[in-house]
């Protein structure tokens, strides 16, 4: 079985590529996931729908520029080793 | 008279080059930062005063070069600067390693005795009998695993999961299988599926948003307690066949699974639990549901994770 924390890595680092690829206003606005439609008011429980348009949201502002520089090294580690 | 007096004359040798060496080896013994006792000063000189030749070989072969060296007023400059400089490192390190490893945190977990580990590993095999699973507090934090049985270490996962690469290690052996880099893509392996369990169990916490204690360091050492019964089901393959294997793997699974739900449920099911209550309500049902599909998935890294070992 070859499955490794290298393969691990990759796999993340295409999760979080995912996640940050979403579009604000063509998509997310489109399916109601966008930031701006999730405040149900002060209630107790937020429910897994707006906990889950928080975390898309707050992936895609912090990991905004760390992913650039994640993705340069993959390509060049890819390119290199293959 | 000769050999006694040969004894009385060398010991009194050996004590000289001893006690100069002593200077040295303090620095360590007043650091406070030391988890156990230098007795290595205080050893070679007992041995210098009472045994014969046997036990000083090594110190009076190094004492003599040393004593030279330490005679010449330079090379005595440069060893006291030298050992200032490590001692300022050492300091450094002590000071910075705290905000990448926490590593008084995790002195908690390793905090064990022979009787602990006795007593936890039975309640890992045998989880049935046990009533009162709460962990013990003491003035707002929990009590160290040494007298607590309930409380979670991660000196038995550490020690398991090497257990059962090297145990992987001999079940490819015995059946022509082995080769040492097989050893580390196991481990590596294992690993790998753990810190994917542990990611998608704090996912899992989050979106339900459970209001629980449990740590990370928490999590990762009840997810590594499956590797005990990995362990016996490995080892009982390998003495009986698949008929030990199966029976074992399937007792250990019954048994993590209890273990898992008791654990975890006075964990995440904080409020609901305490009072042994079988709760309504959609949130305390989705926590249950987490409980459950935790504990399930045990069982089933226990047979992924060992079955292409048993043959």
């Amino acid at each position: 079985m070859a499955f490794t924390l290298y393969s691990l890595l990759q796999a993340a680092l295409l999760c979080v590529n995912a996640i940050a690829v979403l579009h604000e206003e063509r998509f997310l606005k489109n399916i109601g996931w966008g930031t701006d439609q999730g405040i149900g008011g002060f209630g107790e429980e937020p429910g897994i729908k707006s906990q889950l348009m928080n975390l898309i949201r707050s992936v895609r502002t912090v990991m905004r520029v760390p992913l650039i520089i994640v993705n340069s090294i993959a390509i060049v580690l890819l390119l290199l080793f293959g | 008279m000769h050999p006694a007096g040969s004894a009385a004359g060398t010991p009194r040798q050996r004590k000289g080059p001893s006690k100069r060496r002593i200077p040295v080896s303090h620095l360590g013994m007043a650091d406070p930062h030391q988890l156990f006792d230098d007795t290595s000063s205080a050893q070679s000189q007992g041995y210098g005063a009472q045994r014969g030749p046997s036990g000083l070989g090594y110190p009076t072969a190094s004492a003599s070069p040393q004593a030279a060296f330490l005679a010449d007023p330079v090379s005595n400059m440069a060893m006291a600067y030298g050992s200032s400089l490590a001692a300022q490192g050492k300091e450094l390190v002590d000071k910075n390693i705290d905000r990448f490893i926490p590593v008084t945190k995790l002195k908690y977990y390793f905090a064990v005795d022979t009787l602990y580990v006795g007593k936890k590993l039975g309640l890992l095999f045998f989880p049935y009998l046990h009533q009162d699973w709460e962990v013990q507090y003491q003035q707002d934090t929990p009590v160290a695993p040494r007298f607590d049985v309930n409380a979670p270490d991660l000196y038995i996962p550490a020690m398991a999961f090497i257990t059962y690469v090297l145990v992987a290690g001999l079940a490819l052996g015995t059946q022509d299988r082995f080769s040492p880099d097989l050893l580390g893509l196991q481990a590596s392996s294992a690993l790998a599926w753990l810190t994917l369990e542990v990611l998608a169990i704090l996912l899992s916490l989050y979106l339900v948003t459970v209001n629980t204690d449990l740590t990370t360091i928490d999590l990762v050492a009840f997810l590594g307690y499956k590797y005990v019964g990995m362990i016996g089901g490995i080892l009982m393959g390998l003495l009986f066949g698949k008929i030990g294997y199966y029976l074992v793997l399937g007792w250990c699974c019954m048994s993590i699974f209890v273990f898992m739900i008791r654990t975890l449920r006075l964990k995440i099911l904080a409020e609901a639990a305490a009072e042994g209550v079988p709760v309504r309500g959609a949130r305390n049902q989705l926590r249950m549901y987490l409980t459950m599909a935790v504990a399930a998935a045990q069982p089933l890294f226990m047979y992924w994770l060992t079955f292409h070992l048993v043959r």
